[in-house]
């Protein structure tokens, strides 16, 4: 009773709410077979050929496997500054 | 012809051979005829844990090789004579054992058995391909937490890959109160994750420990719940339709009740 009291005043999540979401990445990886050197490369040879067009800040870019209900999804964050003058 | 069962998890310490013990009394006590087989070579714990260690003289190595006939390495249970122990070698590895010699020994006893459950060693190497050899279903053995339900996920996903088709979980050590107090994950979160049929959920049960010391497995303590869990598991395997009850925490007045009386 107080140690939910405690949490819902500092507003923490339960720590099963944690081990769930933590849970759900981690199957979602494993059952693709992605780590996170795949990820990185991922995000590098996207970022690379979305420079061709756009001006990026690169290390605002965000590339991530998220679960949404059934599916997967492949979420990515990139901030754009501009188009690049193309010739 | 019986059926062959694994009974498998991945991770080790997650309660299999606890499992094997207790699934494999209660469905002998429902009449049937049921072999379990230790298929941890190297490690042999399933004849402690059924109060049998001062009875095994022969285990499945000395069937393998010939040195010894099926039916003689056969341990019977103290309390109920349908029930046999097939032990595992505590001198040799896992390796000394190929996939299709277990497969073989297992196929041999699903002939006179009604049941075959085989404890798998924790893993996925070897142990764990000698003991699934022969299964036509598996029961997965998984704790409510986050590692336990990754190695299930990967197991679940090795024997789909060999064609066991009929998988179904257990989930052990489960707690009420702490997943009221949101410090444990709750059968949904597994289940959800996992996407494979439940066939019972086991609570935390502090008297298991008495019940190895004891040599006896915890089915025979009347009192206790993950005893009748048990008790339902195997009926459930046994196509009895018995539903999964919701396990209620306790309040904090039969908790003080409990402890006043020494009840708890």
């Amino acid at each position: 009773m107080l140690q939910r009291l405690i949490r819902f005043l500092r507003r923490e999540e339960p720590s099963s709410k944690i081990a769930s979401n933590r849970l759900k990445l981690i199957l979602v990886q494993d059952r693709l077979g992605v780590n996170e050197e795949v990820m990185k490369d991922l995000q590098q040879e996207i970022t690379q050929v979305l420079s061709r067009y756009f001006t990026l800040d690169k290390n605002q870019v965000e590339i991530d496997l998220q679960r949404e209900d059934q599916a997967m999804a492949l979420v990515a964050n990139i901030p754009i500054r501009g188009m690049k003058g193309r010739d | 012809m019986g059926k062959v069962i694994v009974i498998t998890s991945g991770k080790g310490g997650v309660g299999k051979s606890t499992s094997v013990a207790n699934i494999g009394t209660a469905l002998a006590m429902l009449g049937k005829s049921v072999v379990v087989v230790d298929a941890d070579i190297g490690l042999r714990n399933l004849d402690i844990i059924m109060g049998l260690e001062s009875r095994v003289v022969y285990n499945s190595m000395d069937v393998i090789d010939g040195s010894c006939e099926l039916e003689k390495a056969l341990v019977t249970d103290r309390r109920v004579e349908n029930l046999k122990l097939l032990a595992a070698s505590q001198r040799n590895n896992k390796t000394d054992v190929q996939p299709e010699q277990m497969k073989d020994v297992c196929l041999k006893l699903r002939e006179t058995h009604d049941y075959v459950l085989i404890d798998s060693p924790a893993g996925i190497e070897q142990g764990f391909e000698n003991a699934s050899s022969a299964a036509e279903a598996a029961l997965i053995v998984t704790t409510p937490d986050v590692s336990a339900v990754r190695d299930a996920d990967r197991i679940i996903g090795l024997l789909q890959a060999k064609e066991v088709s009929d998988l179904q979980l257990i989930i052990n050590r489960f707690a009420p109160n702490m997943v009221k107090k949101g410090d444990m994950l709750n059968q949904y979160d597994v289940l959800d994750v996992l996407s494979i049929k439940l066939i019972g959920i086991v609570p935390e049960d502090p008297s298991i420990v008495g019940s190895s010391n004891r040599g006896l497995p915890l089915i025979y303590d009347a009192t206790s719940e993950a005893a009748a869990a048990y008790k339902r598991i195997a009926r459930r395997l046994d196509g009895q339709d018995v539903p999964v009850p919701e396990f209620k925490a306790t309040g904090w007045f039969s908790n003080m009740f409990g402890k006043l009386f020494g009840l708890d």
